[in-house]
């Protein structure tokens, strides 16, 4: 992977434990690196015609994700956290999180622009606006975009992981009759077919054209039977929603979920990815230590953000529990397989650490 | 309290401890005649149509931190919001001439997150200004109805609370606190001041429990070994004995109610899975002494670990704690 940038590795976010940490940056990189090409520059006063950014670059471009996530509270009545919690990757990648105390799943959105238009990926789990006002902010994320690039007009395209996931597609009603806008419609069969993908489908992949940033759609059935992943090769982020995240993986079918997991394998043994970025998080930073259902509650939580080489792992188990009705345990995930979405193991994985994080109440 | 009350409120003190024995008599003697418990029971009583049971939104709750019904002049419920802890248990408040006694304390631990001290305090002031007491002649009696952390963790909000004892958190502490030396058979009567307490052990859910009747309004609490929802039974043989011992006290006293600490199940027996914090169609908390024995003729059917409807509750024979009944939708062939 190329060196995208020169700023520090922060620990959690993606640097290997081994690797060495440079808080002050690492003086044995460039100091003016091709990435810099990819962010416009602010010094230009007036601008005769809207910007065309550059996406193309070696390697990832450079972002990051530099801030903790709201975590809800205690006591989630006096939660006073926003409601939709904002953080820019780069100008042009932006991750939305619900807040906890709104709804307990807590979900990511991500929102994509390019030259020619941005991507929602998901909506949420709260449909009523005034506790999630999911479209009021993306509104106005895109509005000030469209004002610092000096466009006129940003068609917007929303897009699911899954249709049928509820804690993913409840605000798409509050984008009913906005201008400009594509949905990619539901359910399974017309998608496939607004993907191209009507012959092929699970293999074969969707594009969605932003405008020199091509994003890939890749089939990912298993826990849901409409599930899609987005691969962003700007960024080299991909988007796994429910599929594959930090979390209580409640896998719908086995076969296709290990199928597909070797599909988007062999998908990154050509397209590079950084982090895989999933739809929630549920596991604490102790490892194999998750939050139950409902907790509105979750400061201990993991970071979103996971290394490509945990879909080895992720892999491997799934293999291992294909046709068995169990429930599997791991460091930075938990399979579940045909059993109770509560289910809980008593088998500890004998490599992983036996921590016990404090119980707040 | 702030300083200046609380100095004024030492000087009175030190003020009626030196006045002559004539200003006590004249108090003793504007002193109302006690509640007579005894002659009057059972009490008329009632619970609520609807219980605060969280929003769809927590961030957006509106409701008290604790709902507070009174089901008599004398006895208050309270339960603990759903946005505030999803494990919302209920907590009888019974007052006698000379004591009160709070039977759980809810699972948020401090003051400025969740005023149960606060709560507690309001209703003993409003019992006392509707009997004309004063609030500083009560004892308070701060215990909980088993050793899990939703039922206890705001006892040292009463740490520095005046004339108050609570119960400790070891089964040691528990059963000395009621002064047994027979757990769980022994059945000690607690007096709180004309208004009998019986109180005997209730093992199964945990070891650790106990169950509460009151003779005044009849109330039988039994806890969470038997609740409006998934009792989770950790020890089947002590459960079962448990049971039976509810059984016979139910066929020589009268109960009015038998009443646990949650409900986690709907009015047409849906079961609101485990953490869940919006509970809009709820079963009512207090259950009928029929479906007690109801619950415990189906209880000698089961034979085997697994989760049981008896059609009030559900019996959860050593399921691991949380585990629910419910299944992912999204499965597919």
């Amino acid at each position: 992977m190329a060196a995208s940038s020169n700023s520090p590795a922060v620990p959690g976010q993606g640097a290997v434990a081994t690797a060495p940490f440079y808080p002050n940056g690492n003086p044995a990189l460039p100091l003016n690196p091709p990435g810099v090409r990819n962010t416009d520059s602010a010094v230009p006063l007036h601008r005769s015609a809207p910007v065309v950014h550059d996406y193309n670059c070696e390697g990832p471009a450079a972002g990051k994700l530099a801030f903790r996530w709201i975590y809800g509270s205690n006591v989630a009545a006096k939660n006073r956290d926003p409601r939709v919690q904002v953080v820019q990757y780069n100008e042009d990648t932006y991750v939305l999180r619900q807040n906890v105390c709104v709804h307990w799943e807590a979900p990511f959105t991500y929102l994509l622009f390019g030259n020619g238009g941005a991507l929602l990926i998901d909506t949420g789990a709260t449909a009523n606006a005034r506790y999630y006002p999911l479209r009021e902010t993306v509104d106005a994320i895109i509005a000030r975009w469209a004002d610092a690039r000096g466009r006129k007009r940003v068609p917007l395209t929303i897009a699911l992981t899954s249709g049928e996931d509820i804690a993913q597609n409840q605000g798409l009603g509050q984008f009913a009759g906005r201008a400009d806008t594509t949905f990619v419609p539901r359910p399974l069969e017309v998608m496939k077919q607004h993907y191209g993908l009507g012959k092929s489908w699970p293999a074969g992949l969707g594009t969605i054209d932003l405008g020199g940033r091509v994003i890939r759609v890749v089939p990912t059935p298993g826990t849901h039977k409409d599930g899609v992943s987005f691969y962003d090769p700007y960024c080299d982020l991909l988007f796994t929603g429910d599929f594959f995240y930090p979390g209580k993986i409640q896998i719908g079918n086995d076969r296709d979920f290990v199928a597909s997991l070797e599909r988007v394998k062999a998908f990154m043994a050509d397209n590079p990815v950084r982090w895989i970025l999933g739809g929630h998080i549920e596991m604490m930073f102790a490892p194999g230590r998750y939050y139950p259902r409902f907790a509105t509650y979750k400061p201990y939580e993991r970071v979103l953000e996971m290394e490509p080489e945990l879909v080895d792992e992720v892999l491997r188990y799934a293999r291992e529990i294909e046709g068995k009705t169990m429930m599997m345990l791991r460091g930075d995930f938990a399979l579940y397989n045909g059993v109770s979405p509560d289910q809980r193991t008593q088998v500890w994985p004998a490599d992983l650490p036996k921590l016990f994080p404090p119980h707040p109440f | 309290m702030d300083r200046r009350t609380f100095l004024a409120a030492q000087a009175a003190a030190t003020m009626a401890g030196s006045l002559a024995g004539g200003a006590k008599a004249a108090a003793a003697a504007s002193r109302p005649a006690p509640v007579d418990f005894k002659t009057s029971a059972p009490a008329k009583g009632s619970f609520p149509d609807r219980w605060i049971c969280g929003s769809e939104s927590c961030m957006d709750n509106t409701d008290p931190p604790v709902h507070v019904h009174w089901y008599d002049p004398h006895t208050a419920i309270l339960r603990q919001n759903k946005a505030y802890s999803y494990e919302a248990p209920f907590a009888p408040l019974y007052f006698g001439n000379d004591r009160v006694l709070l039977l759980d304390e809810g699972f948020t631990q401090l003051r400025n997150d969740w005023d149960l001290r606060g709560v507690v305090d309001q209703c003993i002031a409003q019992w006392c200004a509707r009997n004309g007491r004063d609030p500083a002649s009560l004892e308070l009696l701060v215990a909980f109805s088993h050793l899990h952390d939703d039922h206890f963790a705001a006892t040292n909000q009463f740490a520095d609370r005046p004339r108050t004892r609570y119960m400790g958190l070891t089964h040691e502490e528990m059963v000395g606190f009621w002064g047994m030396t027979n757990f769980p058979e022994e059945r000690v009567t607690l007096d709180l001041g004309g208004r009998d307490i019986l109180i005997w052990g209730s093992p199964g859910h945990v070891i650790s429990e106990f169950a509460y009747y009151d003779t005044y309004t009849q109330i039988l609490y039994t806890g969470d070994m038997f609740y409006r929802g998934r009792c989770y039974i950790s020890f089947w043989d002590h459960w079962f004995a448990s049971m039976q011992r509810l059984i016979d006290f139910c066929d020589t006293h009268p109960v009015s109610h038998v009443m646990g600490c949650h409900v986690e199940i709907s009015k047409d027996g849906q079961d609101y899975p485990y953490g869940l914090t919006w509970q809009p169609d709820e079963a009512p908390v207090q259950m009928t002494v029929e479906q007690l024995r109801h619950a415990f003729e189906f209880a000698k059917t089961i034979t085997k670990p697994g989760i049981y409807f008896t059609g009030t509750v559900f019996l959860c024979n050593q399921t691991r704690s949380t585990t629910t009944i419910d299944q992912n939708p999204y499965r597919y062939g």
